[in-house]
């Protein structure tokens, strides 16, 4: 009986010491599981030559399911980046017969609480033929796929 | 004849531990030893990047340090909004960090320059190239210590993506020091 009491405390004392040295070493940083849920609050931050107003637009017509909101005490997200656009000069014209114009842009979807970026995506168009509402659109479309595939 | 019993149930209870405690510090041990292995390859690969035709990049890390994995990082504004496109590119390029908006909250930091350079007429004539001229350095600090741990510069004369494709390749040579 006592051996059965003694073999019954040895493994339990080597259950007790495999569980804290697997908690232990699980106490490294984990990767970040965050998703960005679907109908929530977004601000998009003022972003250079207007491209945040190009951004809402695409967002609504991609119909991606987020809430844009106007304040940002009111949102659980941010948009943020930057884009640049550069119009088909005489030479592009000429020697490439191209008017397109050349755009990028990258924006960065942080959470507002934890301070963690989320999501994040770089456009790049050579010739982009609708200008800056493409990228804001590739950039929309990007981000209901990632909320979505999650 | 119980107190023998008890005794020997507690003799075994502590040779459980000790061996228990013998086998995760070997563990831990085998652990770093595989690290430490993993690091003379990164080394390796560090030097053969070095040695290599410097026409992408160079890169510098100093004394082999490791950044750990998932490890928040900061990324400063850069010029031209770079910074954005070096964000874009640890994911795209899968780099197990965690990007945080405030530097308060990070362990390390990334800083640096841009430059973009358009194409010019005489580039598009004569080369028939409408491809831009890219180049960014980038260099990751760790805040505790304010030691600089890696340091990367790229040139991209026909960046196919222009600062994307430069964002990107800081991201990928970033990865080489980042233990997964």
């Amino acid at each position: 009986m006592s051996h059965r009491k003694s073999a019954v405390c040895i493994l339990l004392a080597c259950i007790l010491i495999a569980i804290f040295g697997a908690q232990a070493k699980d106490a490294k940083n984990n990767a970040p599981s965050e998703k960005i849920p679907s109908g929530a609050k977004m601000f998009i931050g003022p972003i250079k030559d207007g491209f945040d107003t190009f951004l809402k637009d695409a967002i609504g017509k991609k119909k991606v399911p987020v809430e844009l909101v106007a304040s940002r005490d009111q949102a659980d997200y941010e948009i943020t980046g930057t884009a640049e656009t550069q119009k088909a000069g005489a030479a592009k014209k000429i020697i490439l017969g191209n008017w397109h114009s050349r755009e990028e842009a990258s924006i960065t979807v942080s959470n507002i609480k934890s301070g963690e970026v989320v999501w994040a995506y770089s456009v790049h168009e050579e010739a982009s033929t609708h200008g800056k509402r493409s990228s804001a659109e590739a950039c929309a479309k990007h981000l209901k796929e990632a909320m979505e595939s999650k | 004849m119980q107190s023998k019993r008890g005794l020997s149930a507690l003799l075994a209870i502590a040779l459980t531990v000790s061996f228990a405690n013998y086998s995760t510090h070997a563990w831990s041990q085998a652990e770093d030893k595989s690290a430490q292995d993993e690091g003379k390859a990164d080394a390796k690969a560090t030097s053969n990047i070095k040695s290599a035709p410097s026409d992408e990049g160079q890169l510098a890390t100093v004394n082999n340090a490791k950044i750990p994995a998932y490890a928040k990082i900061y990324i400063a504004p850069m010029l031209g909004g770079f910074e954005n496109y070096i964000i874009a590119g640890l994911r795209s390029k899968k780099v197990p960090l965690t990007v945080v908006v405030d530097r308060s909250k990070a362990e390390y930091e990334i800083s640096g320059v841009s430059e973009s350079e358009k194409a010019g007429w005489a580039k598009m004539l004569f080369l028939g190239s409408q491809q831009s001229n890219e180049q960014a350095s980038i260099k990751v600090s760790d805040l505790k210590s304010g030691a600089i741990i890696f340091g990367y510069s790229v040139h991209k004369g026909n960046s196919a993506r222009g600062r994307q494709s430069a964002g990107e390749a800081c991201a990928k040579h970033l990865k080489q020091v980042v233990i997964d």
